[in-house]
């Protein structure tokens, strides 16, 4: 009788610790805040926040990871935003999906969230910008890339390749789209810069200095 | 060479015309590929990497510019054939429509219009865009060559 007792503590003190660390090493929360938004815009459906959640002025991004000029941003842009910006707690990020240019685009998309509930949602994303390549539905998205692409990053691929084949977030990548249409976004990358007193949009791989002059006025 | 441009571009007329042609092909060519941009700030902008296609549009806009207004100068003047002006308006187009679909507002309207062949037609419109300038690059200078040749001809112009 004590030995079962003492197995079952086990198991239970097992699972327990389990559970504990994988929510204690998570890089990132998952977004679970189903009435999210954003000025105008409902980022419910989005990606987590990156950065400090409370910081008073959002970026929302809506891009495509076969869209070129979302690459050039992601690469020329991006990184000073997050130096001057995001890492200093001043302003956060969401992206959202206007997944249009090709057939593996919004399969993109949807693998981006499969890895969100693994918890490394921007460490898939960083990695599909930094794995772009020139041809749009040339294969470096397609359905094994992507599985690849998460078992380079270590998540469990019983639960990736469940997600992803299944397309669990097909209806999410299509909201995300809906948003932007709604909002009048015609191409990518598009931006709002959501701050307290409204939100302005910018359209296209803008430079740096363009992000600095808006954002530093509303800081 | 040199004496059948200065015939065709001795004409205020066409030399106006060859400006209008240049300033907006490349404006137009430079705003759609997002090299400037006018709102919410005019500024221009070349990301590391892209300098080749800068120097393509630059070599387009240029050699439109040359090669239509001498085309409009044959038929209006000199009453030629239309079959080269084809060829120059061809190669214009066929160089600005390239990359023009892109991920920017012309194919995201093809695409949202067209829908799985606008998206074909996008896609192929930006992997090719770099063979696609080339080639209208190519075809605007054989009509150049061939223009040229048929102003030396046709005004007797000593080369």
């Amino acid at each position: 009788m004590n030995k079962k007792i003492l197995i079952l503590g086990v198991i239970i003190v097992g699972i327990t610790v389990t559970i504990f660390t994988s929510f204690s090493t998570s890089s990132e929360t998952v977004n679970l805040d189903m009435g999210r938004t954003h000025g105008t815009i409902s980022t419910s459906m989005g990606s987590p926040i990156l950065g400090n959640p409370s910081a008073p002025i959002t970026i929302v991004e809506f891009g495509d990871y076969q869209c070129h000029q979302c690459n050039n941003w992601y690469h020329n842009t991006k990184p000073s935003i997050s130096h001057d910006y995001i890492e200093t707690g001043k302003i956060n990020l969401v992206f959202m999906d206007l997944a249009f240019l090709g057939n593996d685009s919004p399969k993109a998309a949807q693998a981006s969230y499969c890895a969100e509930d693994q918890g490394l949602y921007w460490d898939y994303h960083d990695l599909l910008y930094n794995s772009q390549e020139p041809e749009i539905d040339g294969g470096w998205a397609n359905s094994e890339r992507l599985k690849a692409f998460a078992f380079s990053l270590g998540l469990d691929m019983d639960l990736f390749d469940s997600c992803l084949d299944s397309g669990k977030y097909s209806k999410r990548v299509q909201y995300n789209i809906q948003q932007a249409h709604e909002h009048g976004v015609k191409g990518t990358p598009g931006f709002f810069i959501v701050g307290p007193d409204g939100q302005q949009q910018i359209g296209g791989a803008q430079p740096f200095s363009i992000f600095k002059q808006i954002l530093d006025p509303m800081i | 060479m040199t004496q059948a441009i200065k015939l065709v571009f001795s004409h205020s007329t066409y030399l106006a015309i060859s400006f209008v042609i240049f300033a907006s092909m490349l404006v137009g060519l430079l705003l759609l590929s997002e090299y400037i941009f006018l709102e919410p700030y005019v500024v221009s902008h070349l990301p590391p990497g892209t300098e080749f296609g800068l120097l393509l549009i630059v070599i387009l806009s240029a050699l439109s510019a040359l090669v239509i207004p001498m085309n409009i100068f044959r038929i209006s003047v000199l009453k030629s054939s239309k079959q080269k002006m084809n060829g120059s308006i061809f190669g214009s187009m066929i160089g600005s429509i390239a990359g023009a679909c892109s991920c920017g507002p012309i194919g995201f309207a093809l695409i949202s219009t067209f829908g799985s062949i606008g998206a074909t037609t996008t896609a192929f419109l930006t992997n090719y865009e770099t063979p696609i300038r080339v080639v209208a690059i190519a075809v605007l200078t054989v009509t150049y060559f061939t223009t040229v040749k048929s102003l030396k001809i046709e005004c007797k112009v000593n080369s």
